[in-house]
C-alpha cells in the first residue's frame, strides 16, 4: 500500500492532520486502533486554561506567546503562536462544514459549567454548551434550573448544584434542581435505570419523542428561564433538536458534559471522520501499527499486527497515538517506552518520581508530562539519537507539557497536528514542483 | 453537652472491639462502642484475610496453632458468609529446606490440624497456576475471611441487640474519679462533644492502645511492626498457597473475592509512625519476586494496589527487644497492673482469634460487674449466616434479577440478601460494575451499616475495589449519598474527593502498566472533566490544620 502520508492514530490530532493533508490533495491514510480520547472528553477544546501557578488565563494566545519565550520544550513553543491561531480557525471551519458549530469568545477564554458545577476555562465550546445568547441571559439575574432524567445513573443534578450555588461567577437569583421523566422507549431488554448517555442521546435523535420531552422540560423548569440538561441532546441531529427544544419550551437550554461516553466528544469525532472521508482520506480502524523500517533517518514503511506481511509505505508519517491511556506510551514495573518505534522519550527513570503524593496535588503528576522528545520541528529521535526526518509526533504523545493541569490537551492536539500537516504539505508541494 | 449512661464502654471498632460489643450485647450488658474512624479501619482491614488453619504456626508456636484451628472451626459455622472454605497448600520449592515439610506435618499433628501430604501432581490439579517445579505439597484447612464483613456483622448484631455504636468519634479524655474510671469524653468528626459514663472501659484500640492508656495516665509499651501486601487484579489462585518454610517475606498468596493477594513483609517501626506508614518500593520488589516463585504468571498480571498494616504487639512486662514480644493475646486488668479500677486493655493476638479475645475480655468484665451470663458467640451465627442458603435457590427466588447480581449480593451479605434486593428495576441496577454492587445494596449499607462516607461504603460493599478503582462508581456513589442521606450536612463532592484520595494511597506504589493507564483516565475525568481538585472545602482546611 502506497500513500503520500500515513497518520498513525485517529484521535483529535491525527484526524486534524489528516483533514489538512487530504484537503491539499495528498493521498492520506489514518491507521487507528480503539476508541480515541474524545469519547472521554468534555467536548470543549481548551487552548491554555491555567498558568503553572494555577491562575486562570484570559487570553490564551498571549499566554502561548509568553510560553514560547520561557519554555522552549513546550509543544506550543515548537509550533509557534501563528500555527496555533491558524490551527484553531482551521478546526472551526472544518467542523462547521460538517455541521458542528463551535463558540469562541473572540481571542479570549470563556467558562463552561462542568458536571460538578465548577467552571472550566475553554477556548471552544459547542454552541449547545455555551453561546452569546446564553452569555447574555446569564447577565440578567436569571432563575436557573439544573435538570436530570429520573433514575439516570451517570449524572446527579444535586452534585452540580452543590458547587454552582457557591460560584461567584454565576449571578443567578435562584438555582434549583428538577427531574424529567423519560418517555417509554420501546420495550427494552436493558434495564432503563442502567442506560448510558448514548442510550438517552438516541432517544433524542429519534425526533418522535420531542414534543413529550419538551413538555416534561417545561413542567420541570418551573419559573426558570435557563435550564441545563446532561449533554445528551442527540449524536447526529443535535443542532436541529437543540433549536427545536428551545423553541418548543421557550427556554434557554444548555448542555452539561457528563461521565463517559461523552456525547459532546462523539459529535466532534464523527464530524472529523466525516470531513476526512469527504476529502477522500482512507481510514483504517481496528488494526494496531506494530513497527516500521527506518533507514538513514527515514521511515520507509509501517506494518500492522493483523496484516504483518503488508508494508504500508509513504513519504511522510505522523505518530499521534496518544499517551499511556491510548497506548502511545507504555510502562511496566521497571520500564517506560514508546512501543511502535522505540523512540527516545523524556521521563524520570525512578518510579517514585512518576507521581505526586496526593491525587489532586496542585502540581498534578509528573507522568502526565512524559512523552516523546522531538526537535523543534516535532521530529523524534530513534534509540541512537538520530532524527527521523519524515516522521512527526503530534498530540499527547509529546513531552514537555501537562495537558490537564494547563488545560491545553485539545489545543496541543489540534495545533501540533495542524503544524505537522502544513510541513508535510509544503514539503510535498516542493517535491512535486521539482 | 449530651451525656450517655451505660455499663461498658469499648474503645475501638476493629475485629476485637466488634467481637466484644457483640459478646456483651448477647449477655445483656449495656455497651457503648466508640471508633475514631470506621469499623475495621485499622489492622483488622489491613491484613491478608487468611482464615488460618494454624499450620503457619505449627512448627514454632503450638499454642497459636491450637487457638487458630479451634477458631477456624467455629468461624466456619458462625460467619459462613464472610468465609470461603478454599483449603490451603504448603509447597516446597527447590531452594527451600526439605526438612520443613516433615516438621510441619508433625507440628500439625500435635496441634490437631488436619494436614495431609499430597502428590505434587495432585497439588497442580488443585491449583493449576502453581509453580511446576515444587518438590512436595501438604493440604491444610486454610480458607479466606473478609475482615470488613466480619467486623461489620458483629457490629450489626450488637446494634440489633441494643448496643450503641458511634464511628468517626474520637475519645479525647478518660474520666477518672478516685482510682476508678468513670467514663470518657468524645468528639465527633463534626466537632460535637459528648460524654459517656460507665464503670468499665475496654481499650480495644489496637495499634492505638498506647495512646488510649496514656489518656488514663498509664504507660503501655507497644512494638508496632509493619506488614505490606500487594493485590493482584485477578483471582489467579483458588486455593491459599503457602511456602513451606519458616515465616518470611512474600510467602503466601491468598485469593479473596475477585482478587488475589501476596503477603507479607515485616518491618519494625517506631510508635510515632503508626499513622503515617507507607509501602516502600523495595517491599513491592520483594513481594513480586517471591510471589512469582509460587505462581509464575503473577509477574504478568496487573498489580492493582499495595497497602500496609501495623501489627499491635504489646510488651507484657518490660521487654525491650522486638523479637521477645509475644504475638499471643494480651489481656490486662489495669487494677492489678497499675492500680486503676475499671480499665482493661485487650491487645496482641490476630484476626483469627478476635472472638476468643472478645470472650476472654467479656468474661473478665462480667466477673467484675457480677454478671453471671455465659458466652454464646461460638454458637450463635452472625447476621447473614443464620443458615446456609444455596445460590441456586436465591436466584430462583429473585427471578428476573441477573444471577450474577444475586450471587454477589448473597456472597457479601448472606441471608440478608432478603433485606437488600427487590424486583424494582431501580433497586438492582448496578452502580459499581466491577464488583456488581447495586443501588439497593448501597441504600441498605448507608441506612443500616454505620456508613458515613464513601470510604466506609467501600468497606461494606466493595464499591470501587475492582479493576477500575472507582472510576464511575465513585461519582455515582456520591450522588446516591445525597439521595439516601439528605439530612447530612457534609458535601458529597468532598466525600468524592476524599474517596479518590484514599484510593490513590494504594494505587501509587504500583503505578505502572494498566494501573497507570487507569489512573490517567481517572485523573482525566475527575480533574480534566470535573475540576474536582480546584474546589476548596473551607471546613476541611481547618480540620486538617487541627488534626
Amino acid at each position: 500500500m502506497n500513500y503520500d502520508c500515513i497518520i498513525i492514530g485517529g484521535g483529535l490530532s491525527g484526524l486534524t492532520c489528516g483533514i489538512y493533508c487530504a484537503g491539499h490533495g495528498l493521498k492520506t491514510a489514518v491507521l487507528s486502533y480503539g476508541m480515541n480520547s474524545l469519547h472521554f472528553s468534555s467536548g470543549s477544546i481548551d487552548l491554555f486554561g491555567y498558568t503553572p501557578r494555577k491562575k486562570i488565563i484570559r487570553d490564551p494566545f498571549e499566554h502561548i506567546k509568553k510560553t514560547t519565550r520561557s519554555n522552549p520544550d513546550h509543544p506550543y513553543s515548537k509550533t509557534g503562536v501563528r500555527a496555533v491561531q491558524e490551527g484553531v480557525s482551521f478546526l472551526k471551519e472544518e467542523l462547521g462544514k460538517a455541521g458542528l458549530k463551535l463558540y469562541n469568545n473572540g481571542t479570549e477564554n470563556h467558562f463552561h459549567i462542568t458536571g460538578l458545577g465548577t467552571m472550566k476555562p475553554s477556548y471552544f465550546s459547542q454552541e449547545s454548551v455555551y453561546n452569546e445568547h446564553l452569555q447574555e441571559a446569564f447577565l440578567g439575574k436569571p432563575n436557573i434550573r439544573v435538570l436530570n432524567f429520573e433514575g439516570f445513573r451517570d449524572y446527579y443534578e444535586e452534585l452540580t448544584l452543590d458547587q454552582l450555588k457557591k460560584n461567584p461567577l454565576v449571578d443567578a437569583s435562584n438555582i434549583s434542581t428538577g427531574r424529567i421523566r423519560l418517555p417509554v422507549y420501546g420495550n427494552t431488554e436493558k434495564n432503563p435505570h442502567e442506560f448510558r448517555s448514548i442510550d438517552l442521546a438516541r432517544i433524542f435523535d429519534t425526533e418522535k419523542y420531542l414534543p413529550r420531552i419538551a413538555d416534561e422540560i417545561k413542567k420541570a423548569a418551573g419559573d426558570a428561564e435557563i435550564v441545563s440538561l446532561p449533554a445528551f441532546i442527540g449524536i447526529d441531529n443535535y443542532n436541529h433538536i437543540h433549536r427545536r427544544l428551545q423553541e418548543m419550551t421557550g427556554l434557554f437550554i444548555y448542555e452539561v458534559p457528563t461521565l463517559p461516553p461523552s456525547i459532546l466528544g462523539m459529535r466532534i469525532d464523527n464530524a472529523l471522520r466525516d470531513r476526512f472521508a469527504a476529502l477522500g482520506g482512507v481510514l483504517s480502524d481496528g488494526d494496531r501499527v506494530s513497527g516500521g523500517d527506518v533507514y538513514n533517518g527515514i521511515l520507509e514503511n509501517v506494518k500492522t499486527e493483523l496484516y504483518s506481511n503488508t508494508e504500508h509505505r509513504a513519504r511522510h508519517f505522523v505518530l499521534a497515538t496518544g499517551s499511556f491511556l491510548s497506548g502511545g506510551l507504555r510502562s511496566a514495573h521497571d520500564l517506560l517506552d514508546e512501543p511502535v518505534f522505540g523512540l527516545r522519550i523524556k521521563a524520570s527513570r525512578k518510579r517514585n518520581r512518576w507521581y505526586s503524593d496526593s491525587f489532586f496535588h496542585e502540581k498534578s503528576h509528573p507522568f502526565l508530562e512524559f512523552g516523546v522528545e522531538t526537535n523543534s520541528n516535532l521530529n523524534p529521535f530513534d534509540k541512537n539519537g538520530t532524527v527521523i526526518k519524515n516522521l512527526w509526533c503530534t498530540g499527547s504523545i509529546l513531552s514537555g507539557y501537562n495537558p490537564i493541569r494547563e488545560s491545553s490537551g485539545g489545543g496541543v492536539a489540534v495545533c501540533t497536528g495542524y503544524y505537522a500537516a502544513k510541513k508535510i504539505v509544503s514539503d510535498f508541494e516542493r517535491k512535486r514542483k521539482k | 453537652m449530651i451525656t450517655h449512661e451505660t455499663d461498658v464502654i469499648i474503645i475501638g471498632g476493629g475485629a476485637t472491639g466488634a467481637g466484644t460489643v457483640r459478646d456483651l450485647a448477647m449477655r445483656g450488658v449495656r455497651t457503648f462502642l466508640i471508633e475514631k474512624d470506621d469499623i475495621a479501619y485499622g489492622t483488622t482491614g489491613r491484613n491478608h484475610g487468611l482464615l488460618h488453619s494454624g499450620a503457619r504456626y505449627a512448627v514454632k508456636d503450638l499454642e497459636s496453632a491450637r487457638e487458630c484451628i479451634s477458631e477456624n472451626i467455629i468461624l466456619k459455622k458462625i460467619a459462613r458468609h464472610c468465609i470461603e472454605d478454599t483449603g490451603g497448600l504448603f509447597v516446597t520449592l527447590p531452594e527451600d529446606d526439605p526438612a520443613y515439610h516433615s516438621m510441619l506435618l508433625e507440628g500439625c499433628g500435635f496441634a490437631g490440624i488436619r494436614a495431609r501430604e499430597i502428590s505434587t501432581r495432585k497439588a497442580r490439579e488443585l491449583e493449576p497456576n502453581l509453580n511446576s517445579s515444587i518438590l512436595s505439597a501438604i493440604h491444610v484447612p486454610d480458607g479466606t475471611i473478609d475482615p470488613f464483613r466480619l467486623a461489620a456483622s458483629n457490629i450489626l448484631d450488637a446494634q440489633e441487640r441494643g448496643a450503641e455504636v458511634r464511628t468517626h468519634t474520637r475519645v479525647t479524655d478518660i474520666i477518672v474519679r478516685g482510682g476508678s474510671v468513670a467514663g470518657v469524653r468524645c468528639v465527633t468528626k463534626d466537632g460535637n462533644i459528648f460524654e459517656v459514663h460507665a464503670p468499665v472501659i475496654i481499650n480495644a484500640a489496637g495499634v492505638w492502645s498506647q495512646e488510649i492508656c496514656r489518656l488514663a495516665g498509664i504507660e503501655l509499651m507497644m512494638f508496632p511492626s509493619k506488614g505490606s501486601m500487594l493485590i493482584i487484579d485477578y483471582r489467579i489462585n483458588n486455593i491459599v498457597v503457602n511456602r513451606s518454610r519458616l515465616p518470611a517475606d512474600g510467602d503466601i498468596i491468598v485469593p479473596g473475592d475477585t482478587v488475589s493477594l501476596i503477603g507479607t513483609t515485616s518491618k519494625q517501626i517506631s510508635s510515632s509512625d503508626i499513622d503515617s506508614v507507607v509501602v516502600d518500593d523495595d517491599e513491592i520488589d520483594v513481594l513480586l519476586e517471591n510471589g512469582e516463585k509460587l505462581i509464575p504468571n503473577l509477574s504478568r498480571t496487573r498489580a492493582l494496589r499495595a497497602y500496609c498494616g501495623v501489627r499491635p504487639l504489646v510488651a507484657v512486662s518490660g521487654e525491650t527487644e522486638g523479637r521477645d514480644i509475644s504475638r499471643g493475646i494480651v489481656l490486662i486488668d489495669h487494677l492489678d497492673r497499675d492500680g486503676l479500677d475499671g480499665l482493661f486493655t485487650i491487645a496482641g493476638g490476630k484476626l483469627m482469634t478476635y472472638r476468643l479475645m472478645a470472650e476472654m475480655t467479656a468474661d473478665l468484665v462480667c466477673k467484675r460487674l457480677n454478671i453471671k451470663k455465659k458466652c454464646r458467640t461460638h454458637k450463635v451465627p452472625l447476621p447473614g449466616s443464620e443458615r446456609k442458603i444455596s445460590q441456586k435457590r436465591s436466584v430462583r427466588k429473585f427471578t428476573g434479577i441477573p444471577a450474577s447480581v444475586v450471587g454477589s449480593t448473597l456472597y457479601r451479605h448472606g441471608l440478608r440478601v432478603q433485606n437488600i434486593l427487590t424486583r424494582d428495576r431501580k433497586n438492582y441496577r448496578l452502580i459499581c460494575e466491577c464488583e456488581m454492587v447495586t443501588e439497593g445494596e448501597i441504600e441498605y449499607a448507608i441506612k443500616n451499616l454505620n456508613v458515613r462516607d464513601i470510604v466506609d461504603l467501600r468497606r461494606r460493599t466493595r464499591v470501587g475495589m475492582g479493576p477500575c478503582q472507582g472510576e464511575l462508581c465513585a461519582y455515582r456513589s456520591a450522588g446516591l449519598f445525597q439521595e439516601f442521606r439528605p439530612e447530612s450536612t457534609v458535601s458529597p463532592v468532598m466525600l468524592l474527593r476524599d474517596f479518590l484520595e484514599e484510593r490513590w494511597k494504594g494505587i501509587k506504589p504500583v503505578l505502572w502498566g494498566d494501573t497507570l493507564r487507569e489512573s490517567e483516565f481517572t485523573y482525566w475525568i475527575y480533574q480534566g472533566l470535573f475540576g474536582l481538585g480546584d474546589i476548596d472545602f473551607p471546613d476541611r482546611e481547618s480540620e486538617d490544620k487541627e488534626g
